[in-house]
């Protein structure tokens, strides 16, 4: 079994090296159904992850009025909370808020000023809501409006976020039926590209099989240099491809980086190594292998 | 009288049988009609005939390469049609098979041509190394193990391609016009050592329509005309109405 192994692998090695331009233009096809692919999921991945960020951040605050008492907004916080679509209630108290604006504007000493001007605490308690869902929002809203509590409510600072996160959503669901019309188009492309190669290789081994057969070759030492074929191609491709990837990221990442802080292509692919590489040397093969079979069933008769 | 054919049983077990085969092509072009034939172990015979009279269709049926539409052959007991599915390839390394045109693989040498057969059906390198230099020495070629087809002769190429097909150390040999390449004084190089390795004991099938082969073997003759056999003389000489 070994000897097989060894044998049909290097007869592949050897039929790959020795067709050295179809072999090149083989892997560059597949290198670039692989690349394209990989770069419309790295864009897909990022972008979703940008949007789970924006999407928790998203939220209502609902500021009650300055003479509202402590009890009533923790009877309305018990009572939001049972809302199917909300997912967590913050309540912020007036000297947490206090502290909060403290904070964020430390280094604006007018308004620091100007806040010790006013005297006492002129900020209001606020529940902040989540949602589950980024369209609940609406809904939420209304609930909001309509509750027991409503009378103590100042007024409701409803989701800032919400253009963003559609336009975002709009934005992935564009990528992604690009990604995959292009995926599957080079896919496509590139099963056929392999299913040339190896008919081609077939082909120019016509003698060494019709040989193969008469002097008694195992069907599977006959097939398994063709099947080798299609994977080296793969394999080849593929870590071909992750490189390219790593190269244009590493250019796009500093652009993108400028206009978006939160977003790091990088780091995503450094993160995800393993997973990349992994699926394009399994999709890579996957391409080999089906174009292989595909020609050794209409040309390879055994 | 029974016991007499039981012992001439005995001692030339039938290798190959056809069994009232009929080979019919597509176009339904009959290639042979039914035939009726023992060949037994050791035997060397002759198949001869015209162009189209079905010699190269009774050795394919012989190697597996086509199937019997009617009938059935037996190899060895075994009928083909079921090896043809399942164990071709065991099957043709019982069966050395030589050709007009050689079959050598041009870019390996006259050593590795013969080990390439013994590599593909998975033969340990050991084995390789020391049958192929015994098999090279039996066909007379090793002083030119290291050549290239090219550099050979007709006959030479030849020889390699016999050798070849000895190297599974075959229970027979079917050639299909070895010589039909060659120059008078190769052909004749080539049926003696058909005939050497026939008396090591191996069955020799041998299609030809060149007569002076035949007769040099002055063994078994089959003729066959149009698909059917048309005369079947024990010992004898190539004989065409």
């Amino acid at each position: 079994m070994l000897l097989l192994i060894t044998r049909t692998f290097k007869e592949s090695i050897r039929s790959i090296l020795r067709n050295g331009w179809l072999s090149v233009s083989t892997i560059s096809i597949l290198v670039m159904s692989l690349y394209i692919i990989s770069v419309f999921f790295v864009f897909t991945s990022t972008a979703n992850e940008m949007l789970k960020e924006i999407k928790n951040k998203a939220n209502i605050s609902v500021y009650f009025k300055a003479d509202a008492e402590e009890g009533v907004i923790l009877a309305a916080k018990t009572e939001v909370e049972k809302m199917n679509e909300v997912k967590s209630v913050e309540y912020i108290s007036k000297e947490v808020a206090l502290e909060n604006f403290k904070r964020t504007n430390a280094n604006e000493p007018v308004i620091l000023e100007s806040l010790k001007e006013i005297g006492g605490n002129p900020l209001l308690a606020a529940l902040v809501v989540r949602a589950n869902n980024p369209t609940d929002y609406q809904t939420i809203d209304e609930n909001i409006t309509k509750a027991t509590f409503s009378e103590e409510v100042s007024r409701v600072n409803y989701n800032k976020n919400k253009e963003l996160i559609n336009k975002l959503n709009s934005v992935i669901e564009t990528i992604q039926k690009i990604g995959i019309s292009l995926g599957l188009l080079f896919a496509a492309i590139s099963l056929l590209i392999t299913f040339n190669a190896v008919r081609i290789t077939i082909y120019t081994h016509k003698q060494e099989i019709e040989i193969m057969r008469l002097v008694g070759a195992s069907n599977m030492f006959i097939r398994l240099p063709f099947i080798f074929e299609g994977i080296i191609y793969g394999i080849v491709s593929s870590v071909v491809s992750v490189l390219l990837l790593f190269i244009s990221l590493k250019f796009i990442a500093s652009y993108v980086s400028l206009t978006i802080p939160t977003v790091s292509l990088m780091n995503f692919y450094l993160a995800n190594f393993g997973t990349i590489l992994g699926y394009q040397i399994l999709l890579g093969s996957f391409f080999g292998v089906i174009g292989g079979l595909m020609a050794m069933r209409k040309y390879l008769k055994v | 009288m029974i016991n007499e054919e039981n012992i001439q049983e005995e001692k030339n077990k039938i290798m190959i049988k056809f069994d009232n085969v009929s080979k019919t092509y597509k176009g339904d072009f009959m290639a042979l009609e039914e035939i009726n034939l023992d060949i037994a172990e050791g035997e060397f015979i002759s198949v001869v005939g015209q162009s189209g009279s079905g010699k190269s269709t009774l050795l394919k049926l012989i190697y597996a390469e086509e199937a019997a539409t009617v009938g059935e052959v037996y190899f060895d007991g075994n009928p083909l049609s079921v090896v043809r599915k399942k164990n071709l390839s065991a099957h043709r390394r019982e069966i050395g098979t030589v050709f007009q045109d050689f079959k050598l693989l041009p870019r390996k040498t006259v050593y590795e041509n013969v080990a390439y057969a013994l590599e593909v059906s998975g033969a340990p390198d050991e084995e390789i190394a020391e049958n192929v230099p015994q098999i090279l020495d039996i066909v007379g070629l090793t002083t030119k193990a290291k050549k290239y087809p090219h550099q050979l002769s007709g006959g030479e190429q030849q020889k390699v391609a016999i050798a070849r097909a000895l190297v599974h150390t075959p229970m027979i040999i079917v050639a299909d016009e070895p010589t039909g390449n060659l120059d008078p004084i190769a052909s004749l190089e080539i049926v003696r050592l058909l005939i050497r390795i026939n008396e090591l004991g191996t069955t020799v099938v041998l299609a030809s329509h060149d007569k002076d082969i035949v007769d040099k073997a002055n063994k078994r003759v089959l003729v066959l005309e149009n698909g059917r056999i048309i005369a079947d003389y024990p010992q004898g000489k190539y004989k065409i109405s």
